[in-house]
């Protein structure tokens, strides 16, 4: 169909985004080249000099870098992992199947940062239960304030808050598929376990992939539950980029560089999900 | 009062979807588009009710500029293959939406409907939901809807393909029946079909169709006894007809080394050299005296049996009255009948046919 | 074998959800604490381990001078930014996602999955990349620390996933239904709104989930751009966070503040098993 008309649906939509993106992108491309900062607050030029800057002078941009990719890899597996065998589990027929589904499907409905504030208090060192059940055993780990434990912390908070909407894609993929290959293959005998690996796997590979990247971007933003939960610490112990850039731009309102720190963050997020993309194709489609 | 198509033209790619179509039809006939699938049938249908702005060409009716009216002032009316209703509505206020739409009087929609209803065997079925009917009652709503409006214009695109056979069998024969009523008698009809017995039954005039381009235009009597080329006389036949290679020598039609036939009176005038031979399977019949083919597949469809034989480089349908049952390889003794052979020229263009004769 | 494998199944499930339901069970234990009883260390069960009472309850309508917590204007806030939000982005982003789903477009090298991608791409954006520009834009045109401002960033944040999830629904809904109402005589406009808008309200109503879920769970934003005069409640209870931890009021107010989505996972549930959602999500 081609009409007239068309403009009619599509523009008032995309003017409404354009006219409210605009200016942010091209005044963050603006400002990376600045030195706007609270001592200097003027759009100056000082040509790529923040990007050498963060290019040969910022390890704790990149340690940062490094710290978010190692959380939301991890969290985004566990969570794919938990999601897809809960999701399996309650497909099938279950005691209680949709109590268990409206349970499992909670926690993404609540609000990171105030769950994050009652899980503040779970893992409270001295006067949380955590620690509390664990004194029997006499040990009281620092869930908050060890550097190691702190991240441990973070991922069980994430995988908690997060693990649902994994479930939700997977448990709404698996009741999609068609029947006929599950038929097909029960009347070849196919027990269980081969049935997952030869049928519904290959199956849900494209689900999963989407599920996985859709997760994936989701927690590469992680900064809420970090901010609530450690305020990045002990030290730089869970800060991530996000919270980094935070840090720069809004409570030491180094605007200009925290701007050239936000788009290279932006680019190298793209560049990875471009690739992750074509590797998990790559890896999950081949698999069948 | 007629809708003339000329040079409709569209090529959304690198395919031609209308080739310079061009026919002329008339209010009170079915005209039947008949052509294989992805033959353009429906594009031109889309065409011809507003949904595809073609690239050239012109569409008039009664003299009016047809084409440049949007599809929504057009009065048209069409039926899809899938069973195509408003899910959201009632059958009632499915049938009425159109008139609704056109801000007719409540009684006068209410009367429409009803007789539209009727006309389609749903009356008491006002109230029921969409989703509550049955395929066939599916179709015979949106067919009731495209009656109600006494468009000028009514496209029906292979209505009944999706319906299964003996329901299929039953609404052909009831829609010839609405169709040849009063109530169409200011319609012009356009039937898409890729089935040549569907085309046949319904009478009327049959357009055939391939690759955008409209091969031959006739009624169906015409069609049946002289496809004007080889492409028509597949299309239009169902088995495909039997085509072959041979050559026209000495009053002989020489196809191999060991087959020749006669040459029939209805081709005594053929000039010598290469011809394309046209048989319906119904021409080629078993006989003890006839010629060895070897059976490739042998297919038992109601009473009848196609057999798929093959002899050289000739391959062919025959048609068997009786259900028969063969091996693949055995060698059976075939005869052609040929009293009822067409024969085209090397551009596939009809030379001799059985009814009209040598050109 | 096949006991080993239910009884494994079923263990998987009941340890889940004591994960899932364990800080709720100790936000609800806590709420009913009062000083007293939580600087003593872990206590669980009321009247047994600690003597209830209903003091953080009550602070939620009290004003911080009184030592409350306030949250009645912070929900209320919350509500409507983010339904406004919702309402907005479900309405520009479903006629969008119909003319994306639809008609075709074309300019230079941008075809309808470029337009499609751009929407969409938006959820990648972090927020900290646009909150500065989001900072000193709203600050110009005097929409900071208002309710306007935060619809208006709420928008960007809700309509990616509305074109998204409507983009979907209307791919599977059969172009020759809008045809038919064609060429019953709508044009486009009441084609979409006579036949197209009924027969998408399932799809609407996913969209207006997942919209109300990433409003009313977003912190960054109003974290940033609101400080006196709006607050929205995951600031304000954050807020209490920093302050000397009044444990009690900080969890019956998390728990007034989460309340409300915990419907919506019944509503969630009912589309999935009814098979809707698969429809809507893929």
């Amino acid at each position: 169909m081609n009409f007239k008309h068309k403009y009619l649906f599509l523009l008032p939509g995309l003017l409404v985004l354009l006219a409210i993106l605009i200016f942010p992108i091209g005044f963050t491309v603006r400002l990376s080249l600045s030195s706007w900062d609270s001592f200097y607050p003027a759009l100056d030029f000082i040509g790529i000099e923040n990007y050498v800057r963060l290019f040969t002078d910022d390890a704790r941009f990149w340690e940062a870098f490094g710290r978010l990719s190692l959380l939301s890899v991890t969290t985004v597996f566990l969570q794919y992992v938990i999601g897809f065998g809960l999701a399996l589990i309650v497909w099938k027929e279950i005691a209680f199947q949709r109590f268990f589904r409206v349970l499992f499907l909670i926690p993404m409905m609540t609000t990171p940062v105030i769950m994050t504030v009652i899980w503040r208090t779970f893992f409270h060192e001295s006067l949380g239960p955590v620690n509390d059940i664990l004194s029997h055993f006499n040990v009281a780990p620092l869930w908050l304030s060890s550097e190691t434990l702190s991240k441990f912390t973070v991922m069980i908070v994430e995988v908690w808050q997060w693990t649902p909407f994994m479930f939700l894609l997977l448990l709404a993929g698996l009741l999609s598929l068609p029947k006929e290959p599950f038929l097909a293959a029960s009347i070849d005998g196919a027990g269980p376990i081969r049935t997952f690996f030869y049928v519904t796997f290959p199956l849900m590979a494209p689900i999963s992939i989407g599920a996985i990247i859709i997760r994936l971007i989701e927690a590469s933003k992680i900064m809420d539950t970090v901010y609530v939960l450690t305020s990045g610490g002990p030290g730089t112990a869970t800060e991530t980029s996000s919270f980094y850039i935070f840090i720069k731009g809004l409570r030491e309102f180094q605007f200009g560089y925290s701007a050239a720190l936000s788009l290279t963050y932006l680019i190298i997020m793209i560049i990875s999900f471009t690739i992750i993309a074509k590797l998990l194709v790559k890896l999950m489609v081949r698999g069948n | 009062m007629s809708l003339i198509a000329s040079n409709l033209s569209f090529k959304p790619g690198n395919e031609w979807h209308l080739d310079n179509v061009c026919f002329e039809m008339s209010k009170g006939q079915i005209y039947t588009i008949l052509g294989r699938t992805l033959a353009g049938k429906t594009t031109l249908l889309k065409t011809l009710a507003g949904l595809i702005s073609p690239d050239e060409g012109t569409l008039t009716l009664d003299d009016r500029d047809f084409g440049s009216i949007p599809v929504w002032k057009r009065e048209v009316a069409m039926v899809y293959q899938q069973f195509i209703n408003y899910p959201h509505l009632s059958v009632y206020e499915n049938v009425a939406f159109p008139l609704k739409q056109r801000r007719m009087q409540s009684d006068q929609i209410k009367a429409r409907v009803m007789k539209a209803l009727q006309q389609v065997g749903l009356d008491g079925f006002e109230n029921r939901k969409i989703q509550a009917l049955s395929g066939g009652q599916q179709q015979r709503v949106a067919l009731a809807r495209s009656l109600v409006k006494e468009a000028s214009v009514i496209l029906l695109d292979e209505p009944l393909v999706n319906l299964d056979y003996k329901l299929r069998e039953q609404l052909r024969e009831e829609f010839r029946n609405i169709f040849s009523s009063e109530a169409s008698k200011d319609s012009i009809l356009i039937y898409s079909s890729t089935d040549p017995v569907e085309a046949m039954q319904l009478g009327g005039q049959i357009l055939v169709m391939d690759e955008g381009r409209i091969l031959q235009q006739g009624t169906s009597k015409e069609v049946y006894e002289n496809p004007n080329c080889t492409k028509v006389a597949q299309i239009t036949n169902d088995p495909a007809m039997n085509l072959f290679e041979g050559r026209v020598d000495n009053g002989r039609i020489i196809l191999s080394s060991e087959i020749d036939l006669e040459l029939p009176q209805h081709c005594k005038g053929l000039a010598t050299g290469s011809y394309i031979f046209g048989m319906r399977a119904a021409g080629i019949t078993l006989n003890s005296t006839g010629f060895p083919f070897s059976v490739e597949l042998s297919e038992i469809s109601g009473s009848e049996t196609f057999l798929h034989i093959r002899h050289e480089m000739i391959g062919v349908v025959g048609l068997l009255d009786s259900v028969q049952n063969f091996n693949t390889g055995e060698v059976v003794r075939v005869q052609f009948d040929t009293l009822q052979l067409y024969v085209f020229d090397q551009n596939e263009q009809l030379v001799s046919s059985p009814y009209r004769g040598l050109e | 074998m096949r006991v080993l494998y239910t009884s494994l199944k079923y263990l998987a499930v009941v340890l889940w959800s004591i994960f899932v339901i364990a800080p709720f069970l100790w936000a609800v234990s806590t709420s009913f604490k009062d000083f007293q009883s939580v600087t003593n260390g872990a206590t669980y069960i009321p009247w047994v381990d600690f003597e209830p009472n209903l003091e953080g309850w009550r602070a939620l309508w009290k004003s911080p001078a009184q030592g409350g917590v306030d949250i009645v204007e912070p929900f209320f806030n919350s509500v409507f930014v983010t339904a406004s939000g919702s309402l907005i982005s479900i309405i520009l982003g479903t006629l969008a996602a119909y003319a994306l789903s639809r008609f075709t477009f074309k300019a230079g090298f941008i075809r309808n999955g470029d337009i499609t991608f751009f929407f969409i791409s938006q959820r990648i954006m972090p927020p900290v990349v646009l909150a500065i520009p989001f900072f000193i834009m709203l600050g110009k045109f005097s929409l900071l620390d208002t309710l306007a401002g935060l619809i208006i960033v709420y928008i960007v944040l809700l309509m990616p996933i509305a074109v998204w999830i409507m983009v979907d629904f209307f791919n599977k809904v059969p172009v020759e239904i809008d045809e038919t109402a064609l060429i019953d005589g709508c044009n486009p406009l009441q084609v979409f709104y006579k036949v197209v808008l009924p027969n998408s309200i399932p799809g609407i109503i996913v969209a207006g989930m997942f919209c109300m879920i990433f409003g009313w769970t977003d912190f960054f934003f109003s974290f940033i751009l609101t400080f006196t005069e709006v607050q929205l409640l995951p600031v304000a209870i954050v807020a209490l966070n920093s302050s000397i931890t009044p444990w009690w009021s900080l969890s019956a107010a998390a728990l007034v503040s989460v309340a409300p989505l915990v419907l919506v996972a019944f509503i969630v549930e009912r589309y999935l098993s009814k098979g809707n959602l698969s429809g809507a999500l893929k």
